[in-house]
């Protein structure tokens, strides 16, 4: 009975598949050939010595595993790996909890909701690039507003980019004063959906605002807070807009991320199987920092 | 059948409006250039050229890296997008050894000798023509008039690099600041440092193309350039401008281009003596920054761009530019007496462009850059002494030049 009726649904089902096979094609060409096609050959260059140049006479060669080795012994991409790390943890940090804050603030207003929300968004709106060049204005040594504040309470002044002991948290201030607002607003509209019975029982039951926080809030809201700190570890890893403008990796390497640090020493010089080779080593190192909540969203 | 008749008219008269409108659509030519004064006195002139050729000129405007990148990248293409390029000098050796640049001998383009000739040695390659030197930037030594008065000089009294530190010193100690420098970059720094290390008698490689960095020379300019900038402070380009201008920087290395003096401007510069120490032996100190043109071996409009560039090269096309803030490698030109009753300055300028140096013209030179400037700026951060970071960026670049 059971095989008759397997029979009998079978026509149906396959006709069921290929026509989710077809739908699925259009999307999977644009990945194919947006993503693995590119993909593909950054890993085919890292194990080449192509130079984009140099390719107009002589094709790249094969060099196996150097590009990686030359890579891994590089005291300054070691450097730019550890300020990568430094700098992905510092600004997630502050962003999540300077983000949380905000979102906390914002849901708990009885007037100007709509207000705060789009002023507290703006940073997060400009390009990056205008950000960059307006922070170098704000903060240059000469005509820059930060200096002279200071210069008129009698306080120290500090070429902020220059500096060695000042330029890396710089960078960390300028990206969490503009992805803060990122984080607001995932959490603000995760926070519409915490149920409004659970916080009258809450109160019902005598919890104080703490107890409401850590018992009702953020359990509520947890998945999102994770998505959140999934794209702000993935997108500050990937930071090079920034460092460029402002400081090119210097000074003494103080500030070089991986990217920059590929850009100083492999695209500039136009050394791409070398930079690609930098590029794969980043992507395996984003894709093992993500692997805990893809594991977790894939159950 | 009329109708048909009738159809066959229209379409013929509309095929036929079609060939006239492309016969006379004029050619499109894409420039690539240097953003700044560089293509602004290049744009000012085109539109009599395109006039008179029937073409219409496209610009992109670049930064010195996104340019060299840019004609890189197109260089690959066999049908190239760009007609007009401007190439710094020292891209000139791997550019020509790639084969990125069009033999402008070839195609029937010569220099003249108006030409200041020691500004056009790195354009040939084995007798042919590659670039012609459009824009003549040189070092110069930008100096805050105010501050070099107080400190009891005359800009004709600053003889060596010890009066450029005695100076700065004494704008120190007066609360100002001394040397400014550039440490954005890593090819800023080492550009920036290339005249103290000259003025010493050094070079980055020697005549075999071997890096010469961990040498006595070397130590005593690095240690002459580390006691300069103790005295300032280290700004990216608009800063330096600004603090000289100001008065809140007393000196710095720079451009012709970044800055026009007048009689009246609180700035000015000079050309660097060349010697290290009063009475110490004079050596040329001055590093071209040249921005030549050339055409893409892959340009689609070769014998057009050349027509374009012998127009830009014209001595009094390139006259017509020094009010705009151009800078020609010509006599003509730069010892011209109208144009020094305006723009004195054009006479140091002059004397700096006949007895610069280029910087070395060897295919790796981006990469030696980077490794040197990284280098450099862990000495003067303090990460490391002058002997360790010399040594280190030896090794290194020993290895990068085999």
């Amino acid at each position: 009975m059971r095989d008759h009726q397997t029979a009998v649904l079978r026509p149906g089902h396959m006709q069921s598949r290929r026509f989710g096979i077809k739908m699925l094609t259009p999307t999977m060409v644009v990945l194919l050939v947006m993503t693995a096609y590119p993909l593909f050959f950054t890993l085919y260059y890292s194990f080449t010595d192509y130079n984009l140049l140099k390719q107009l006479h002589k094709p790249a060669t094969f060099i196996a595993l150097e590009n990686y080795t030359d890579l891994v012994k590089n005291e300054y991409f070691r450097q730019a790996v550890w300020n990568t790390v430094r700098f992905t943890v510092l600004a997630v940090v502050f962003e999540m909890i300077i983000g949380f804050a905000m979102a906390l603030l914002v849901h708990s207003l009885k007037r100007g909701q709509k207000v705060m929300r789009i002023l507290l968004l703006l940073p997060y709106l400009l390009p990056t690039v205008t950000v960059a060049l307006s922070w170098r204005m704000m903060l240059s040594p000469n005509y820059g507003i930060v200096n002279q504040v200071l210069q008129s309470l009698h306080l120290p002044v500090y070429n902020w980019f220059s500096d060695i002991k000042t330029a890396f948290g710089m960078l960390v201030l300028i990206d969490v004063w503009q992805s803060s607002p990122f984080v607001f607003l995932l959490l603000y509209a995760a926070l519409q959906s915490v149920p409004q019975s659970q916080y009258e029982a809450a109160r019902i039951d005598g919890a104080n605002a703490f107890k409401t926080l850590f018992y009702v809030t953020i359990p509520n809201i947890k998945n999102s807070l994770a998505l959140c700190a999934l794209l702000r570890t993935i997108d500050s890893f990937r930071l090079f807009d920034k460092v460029n403008l402002l400081t090119g990796g210097g000074p003494a390497n103080s500030t070089a991320t991986i990217t920059q640090y590929l850009y100083n020493f492999g695209i500039s010089s136009l050394n791409f199987g070398f930079g690609s080779a930098g590029a794969i080593i980043m992507t395996v190192l984003v894709l093992f920092l993500s692997s805990f909540y893809i594991k977790r969203a894939m159950g | 059948m009329k109708k048909l008749l009738a159809l066959t008219l229209a379409l013929l008269m509309v095929l036929s409006l079609c060939v006239t409108a492309s016969a006379d659509e004029p050619t499109k030519l894409t420039l690539i250039l240097r953003d700044g004064t560089y293509a602004d006195v290049i744009e000012e002139c085109l539109p009599a050229f395109e006039e008179e050729h029937n073409v219409t000129c496209e610009i992109q405007r670049l930064s010195e890296s996104d340019l060299y990148t840019g004609i890189a990248l197109d260089a690959i293409n066999p049908e190239g997008t760009y007609d007009l390029c401007m190439v710094d000098g020292s891209w000139m050796a791997e550019f020509t050894e790639n084969g990125v640049l069009a033999d402008l001998t070839e195609l029937g383009y010569e220099l003249d000798e108006d030409v200041i000739p020691a500004t056009t040695t790195i354009c040939y390659v084995d007798d042919e023509l590659y670039l012609a030197p459009y824009y003549g930037n040189v070092t110069v030594l930008m100096y805050n008039k105010a501050n070099v008065e107080a400190a009891g000089y005359k800009p004709e009294d600053i003889q060596s690099l010890e009066d450029i530190l005695d100076i700065c010193q004494q704008a120190k100690e007066a609360g100002n600041k001394g040397f400014i420098y550039r440490g954005d970059t890593q090819n800023n720094l080492v550009v920036d440092f290339l005249p103290i290390l000259l003025s010493y008698g050094g070079w980055v490689i020697d005549e075999n193309n071997q890096p010469t960095v961990d040498t006595d020379e070397f130590k005593a300019a690095m240690q002459c350039y580390l006691d300069l900038i103790a005295t300032g402070d280290a700004e990216v380009k608009d800063d330096l401008i600004a603090s000289v201008d100001t008065g809140a920087g007393t000196m710095g290395i720079g451009w012709p281009g970044w800055y026009t003096p007048t009689a009246d401007s609180p700035a000015d510069y000079i050309a660097l003596s060349g010697a290290a120490a009063d009475g110490a032996e004079k050596f040329n100190s001055n590093v071209y920054g040249i921005w030549t043109i050339g055409v893409p071996a892959n340009s689609t409009h070769k014998e057009l761009a050349v027509e374009l560039l012998s127009y830009l090269m014209d001595a009094d096309v390139q006259k017509s530019t020094v009010p705009s803030g151009g800078v020609p490698c010509r006599y003509s030109s730069l010892q011209d007496e109208e144009v020094l009753a305006t723009y004195p300055q054009y006479e140091v300028v002059c004397a700096a462009l006949e007895s610069g140096m280029y910087r070395p013209v060897i295919a790796e030179w981006t990469e030696f850059y980077t490794i040197l400037g990284t280098e450099m700026d862990n000495i003067i951060n303090g990460i490391k002494d002058i002997d360790t970071g010399l040594a280190d960026a030896q090794a290194a670049l020993e290895d990068l030049m085999g």
